[in-house]
């Protein structure tokens, strides 16, 4: 050491090299002169650029040497080490071997910083103890320091074991100062490193003799340690070295060392994927060859292990020769070629077992119809291999590698694909129903088997999500076929089902016309049903978002719910167990059974159904709730089948999910204005239709009993359905939110969504319509008022005579139109929303009021009479606060009022005057009779203009009209205008 | 485009020595290539190689010739691409049988002018020249001084000792 570097020069080495060849220096100038242009990225080696080759005339700098000893063998690169000082220097250049190592994937970056960052740390630590111990110590310490760096100082490029060795003897020596130790190693940060452990040098081990067992493992030994990847290096080098360049020259693979040293099929593996490892690093001449040789050796070792995997693999021998090969396999290079062999071995691979015929599917069954339970059972088969195979991978692959995913992918793109494409194709060939019902039906059915999948330990932990993009990638070919004819399906069942019955409907036309008279007396039962109706429908629907009692177990068994409906469906379909459906005659086509909730209901929607039309029984309507119920099925089979695919995820899943949207706005544009709209236009027609005259000739014939209350047939029948189409409206909006919202298929805020709109526009096309035929219903309802008025009212009801009033109470006639009238507004209570049904009764009593008022105008009044009339505006008064419309009450209130005017009893004055005129005592007669009919007028008059009195409702002008129709106006009518205006003495 | 392989450059060797080349030969060079892309008009200003005497250029300039339709050497010549570079070719071997100055010559050339192949040949035969020589033979080939002691050269062998052919 001291030979090399010159006390005096300690400083810097390269100088002192340059100084002590000073014979060089001239050539030193010249080819630093010659050489201009240094590639920048190569200026580690700018200091040396002024490099050997000493008397040759042409001088290679440095980076061409650097480049030249690339292409060098190890043992030529140490022999060109021993050449001369700077050729050493190269060659020991820790970045060739750090390269080297990381040709192999033996370097880690990140652990060699992390070393070198420990190493500044521990530097700087001992850079503050080491002022402190500079304090204490003084110059004695300080010239201790400089000896130590002057020590070390020659190490810095020549960093050889032998310094290593003398450095790691002296930390031995002197574990009780580690300070000085430190402070020797400022001059190079680099060279403190950890070497955690063991810290002799590491490059005596492996020459000494060939370590077999450490060969073995040499790359989980290698550390990355900036300063030391020579000695690193040279450790796998020294262990692999010998046996990779025997196997190159050896000719056949009995008497190479490797197997020869190693018996272990195991530790051959292990070898020999080192070996692969250790090529990487071979850039000499004639790697090729080397690597060739290599490489045809794993391959011989490799097909030899395979065979007697597969012979294990024949022989079942899972836990013994299967486990072992298979270890051995994948310690060699990752274990592919077994896994390969491992799958393609399978039963069901190697179509040696057959696990189903997708055709069983399509035997026996009805046209349209599809049995899934063959292809039940084939997915059942294939999650069993699953399982199994699961176990057996577990039991024979060691858990680094993941052999499950490969085997179902396998699985999928062979058996699976196979399957469902021979499926799809007869499927289709059948019909189009068929079709979609095994697409979806199978598709179910494959997403249920990949959640029975049980992951191996191997399996990465996104393996469910991956086996689930295996199957759906069996499915996507199908996809768009699917959707389309899912659709057209849907749009041709459905147009099929309004069509059959418009059919049916024209055809009972003639004898609809008989049933409509016929079903006068259906009041309470339908009163039944919209009591029943209001209790069933709109409470669930009023909680619905919300909490509703299906709401809340409803996401639960979504799942299990909608997998059942799959195989519902078909039942349901069933014509045998269709409901009844309440509106035209039993000789419908399908026999229909007349008991419709057989079956527990799997959904609150049919539920719903079952109720509804057991209640509907009997009940004409001129649109079918039926109808719209089959409707809604097939769109919820539809969307359901098609909610199946959303699943798919990606693009395929967008589509299906746009597809359940348009889906639903069919199924609006279908039900709404094909059938519901027809059917509102229909009834309101028969309202604009209805002739009173008509109906007093039909209630001649079939009143006959008296209780019966006579309905605005039209009016009855609109209100019908009024209620069916708010109960339509409330079905779609119940299915609105469970199969589309609750499924996440819409966004339920997403206004702008073609399903939110279309519903909004449907719901609004029903109030249109139900406002429409509500006002032709009050006009009609008005106008039976006034024709009941107008027949029933006798004139001795309110003049009763001379004989007085015989019974107190309300008229017969009041009773009739009360009744009536009562009867259709109780008809919508419940049945359409809040606000309709407000408008709609205040309008019902305003144009009662006008109406009665109209009425009474025409009538003559006693004053006997006028208990009579006071009864009966009591019961319109009674019958106007049932209503419960606070507009409607000043008017009837004020009816009330003014009827009082009839009641004001006045003497008739002409009969005193005729009696006077007789007895002569005409004029003492008169004035003192005139006196008590002038005071009772005057009250009278007091009464009539009392606006206060009516709430502004009848001006004066109007009472006066009343008061007209006493049955003594004529006799009194001076002295009440006398009293009224004063100015009745002018007149007299 | 299309005559781009009938065009012909000019180059000037050090020692003043005027060539005419295909221009497509003479763009294995980088250097040379990158200079005509520079000056836009090839062919009439001829381009000085200044480091490199006539007969090393004629040398050179036959190589490129043999070599003209190889594909275009890689971009990205980090350490690692230099890893699987094929063995020295015949021709190559036979052109490189050449006094060990001209090699140097050679070499130095390719380096200067950018030529990527050429200089892997060359650094390839100077290191089947290095293989299998002891170190005093590989000073006498090279003409390369000991400044060892002995003492200092047996601990470099000893050090080394794992990588020795055994």
């Amino acid at each position: 050491m001291s030979g090399r570097s010159t006390p005096t020069l300690g400083h810097s080495a390269s100088n002192s090299r340059h100084v002590r060849n000073a014979s060089h220096l001239e050539h030193l100038k010249k080819v630093q002169l010659n050489n201009a242009p240094a590639r920048s990225n190569e200026n580690v080696f700018a200091s040396l650029r002024a490099t050997a080759m000493v008397e040759s005339k042409p001088y290679l700098p440095a980076e061409l040497i650097a480049t030249i000893l690339d292409y060098l063998p190890v043992p030529d690169l140490m022999r060109f080490a021993r050449v001369s000082r700077r050729l050493q220097e190269m060659v020991y250049d820790d970045t060739r071997w750090i390269q080297k190592l990381r040709q192999m994937g033996a370097w880690n970056e990140g652990e060699a910083r992390q070393r070198v960052e420990e190493a500044m740390k521990r530097k700087t630590e001992a850079q503050l103890a080491r002022q402190e111990g500079e304090g204490k110590k003084g110059i004695a310490g300080q010239q201790q320091f400089n000896g130590g760096g002057r020590r070390h100082a020659g190490s810095v490029t020549l960093f050889d074991a032998g310094v290593e060795e003398q450095r790691y003897r002296k930390s031995l020596e002197q574990p009780q100062s580690p300070q000085h130790r430190r402070k020797g190693t400022l001059s190079d940060g680099f060279e403190d490193l950890t070497i955690s452990g063991s810290p002799s040098s590491p490059s005596r081990g492996a020459q000494s003799s060939l370590n077999t067992a450490a060969a073995l493992d040499i790359f989980k030994k290698v550390r990355s340690i900036r300063g030391h990847a020579r000695q690193e290096f040279g450790r796998v080098y020294g262990s692999l070295a010998p046996i990779y360049l025997d196997l190159a020259r050896t000719k056949g693979h009995s008497d190479a060392l490797i197997f020869r040293t190693y018996r272990d099929p195991e530790q051959q593996a292990q070898i020999l994927s080192n070996l692969k490892r250790f090529a990487q690093c071979d850039l000499a001449n004639g790697w090729e060859q080397r690597e060739e040789k290599l490489d045809s050796m794993i391959g011989v070792f490799e097909n030899a292990v395979l065979r007697e995997f597969e012979q294990g693999y024949a022989a079942d021998d899972v836990p013994g020769r299967m486990r072992r090969y298979a270890h051995v396999l994948v310690s060699l290079n990752g274990g592919n070629a077994g896994i390969d062999s491992f799958i393609s071995n399978h039963s069901a691979m190697a179509r040696t077992q057959r696990i189903g015929n997708p055709l069983d599917c399509l035997e026996d069954v009805a046209p349209g119809h599809v049995d899934l339970n063959p292809s039940q059972r084939f997915f059942e088969q294939l999650a069993s291999i699953m399982v199994q195979q699961a176990d057996v991978i577990d039991r024979v692959f060691p858990t680094s590698v993941d052999v499950l995913t490969p085997f179902w992918i396998r699985l999928c793109e062979t058996i699976v694909a196979d399957y469902l494409t021979a499926l799809f194709d007869e499927a289709h060939a059948r019909g189009i129903e068929t079709y979609v019902k095994a697409v979806a039906g199978t598709f179910g059915q494959a997403l249920r088997l990949v959640a029975s999948l049980k992951p191996t330990k191997a399996a990465p932990p996104d393996f469910v999500e991956k086996s689930k993009q295996t199957i759906v990638q069996c499915f996507e070919k199908h996809i768009d076929l699917y959707l389309a004819e899912e659709f057209q399906n849907f749009t041709t069942k459905a147009t099929y089902e309004v069509d059959v019955w418009e059919k049916q409907l024209s055809e009972q036309e003639a004898s609809t016309e008989s049933f409509f008279m016929s079903n006068v007396n259906r009041q309470a039962a339908k009163r039944d049903f919209l009591s029943s109706f209001k209790k069933v429908v709109m409470m669930p629907v009023n909680a619905f978002p919300m909490s509703s009692p299906f709401g809340t177990a409803k996401p639960a068994n979504v799942a299990a719910r909608s997998s059942a409906n799959l195989d519902a469906i078909d039942t349901s379909y069933n014509p045998a167990s269709r409901p009844r459906t309440p509106t035209l005659t039993s000789s419908t086509p399908p026999p229909r059974s007349s008991t419709p909730s057989q079956d527990p209901p799997t959904t609150e929607l049919a539920a719903k159904t079952a109720i509804m039309n057991s209640r509907l029984e009997g009940i004409k309507s001129l649109f079918s709730i039926e109808v719209a119920l089959n409707l809604t099925h097939i769109a919820k089979a539809s969307i359901e089948r098609t909610a199946m695919m959303v699943q798919m995820g990606g693009r395929d899943g967008e589509e299906a999910k746009k597809q359940c949207e348009r889906i639903f706005v069919t199924l609006l544009d279908i039900l709404g204005n094909r059938h519901i709209k027809a059917g509102f236009d229909k009834a309101v027609n028969h309202l604009g239709d209805y002739n009173p005259r008509e109906v007093r000739k039909f209630k001649s014939e079939s009143t006959t009993d008296p209780s019966t209350h006579i309905g605005v047939e039209p009016l009855v029948t609109f209100l019908e359905l009024v209620n069916v189409g708010d109960l339509i409206q409330q079905m779609i909006d119940v299915f609105y939110n469970q199969e589309l919202v609750n499924t996440k298929l819409i966004e339920s805020d997403d206004f702008l969504a073609a399903a939110v709109k279309d519903k909004k526009k449907f719901e609004q096309m029903l109030d249109e319509r139900v406002a429409a035929g509500l006002n032709k219903g009050i006009d009609v309802l008005i106008d039976e008022v006034e024709y009941i008025c107008a027949t029933s009212q006798t004139p001795t009801d309110f003049n009763p005579g001379p004989q007085g009033v015989i019974d107190i109470g309300p008229s017969p006639t009041a009773k009739q139109v009360v009744d009536m009238v009562s009867g259709h507004t109780g008809m919508l209570v419940g049945s359409t929303d809040k606000n309709m049904l407000d408008v709609f009764n205040q309008e019902v009593g305003l144009r009662l009021f006008g109406a009665l008022c109209k009425h009474f105008k025409r009538q003559r009044i006693s004053v006997d009479g006028a208990i009579k009339l006071i009864s009966d505006i009591n019961h319109y008064h009674a019958f106007i606060t049932t209503l419960k419309q606070k507009p409607l009450m000043p008017y009837f209130e004020a009816l009330r009022e003014m009827s009082q005017i009839y009641l004001v009893y006045i003497d008739p004055p002409t009969s005193v005057f005729a009696s006077n005129a007789k007895t002569g005592k005409r004029g003492s007669l008169l004035t003192g009779k005139a006196s008590t009919t002038s005071l009772q007028a005057k009250e009278l008059a007091t009464i009539i203009a009392d606006s206060q009195r009516y709430h502004g409702i009848f001006p004066a002008e109007e009472v006066y009209e009343f008061a007209e129709r006493r049955a003594d106006w004529y006799l009194v009518k001076g002295d009440v205008e006398r009293a009224m205006y004063g100015v009745g003495c002018v007149v007299m | 485009m299309a005559s781009e392989g009938e065009q012909t450059v000019k180059l000037v060797s050090s020692d003043n020595v005027e060539i005419v080349t295909e221009r497509k030969v003479a763009e294995r060079s980088m250097l040379i290539k990158n200079m005509i892309e520079d000056l836009g008009a090839p062919g009439e200003e001829p381009i000085p190689i200044m480091n490199v005497s006539e007969a090393v250029l004629r040398k050179v300039l036959e190589w490129c010739t043999h070599h003209k339709n190889d594909p275009a050497p890689s971009q990205d010549d980090d350490a690692d691409s230099r890893k699987k570079t094929t063995d020295i070719e015949d021709w190559d071997q036979k052109f490189m049988q050449v006094d060990q100055e001209m090699l140097f010559e050679i070499i130095l050339a390719a380096n200067y002018m950018d030529i990527k192949a050429l200089l892997d040949v060359g650094c390839k035969t100077v290191a089947n020249m290095i293989k299998g020589k002891s170190p005093e033979e590989i000073r006498k080939t090279f003409n390369i001084q000991n400044d060892f002691t002995p003492e200092e050269e047996d601990q470099i062998r000893r050090e080394n000792e794992w990588a020795e052919d055994r």
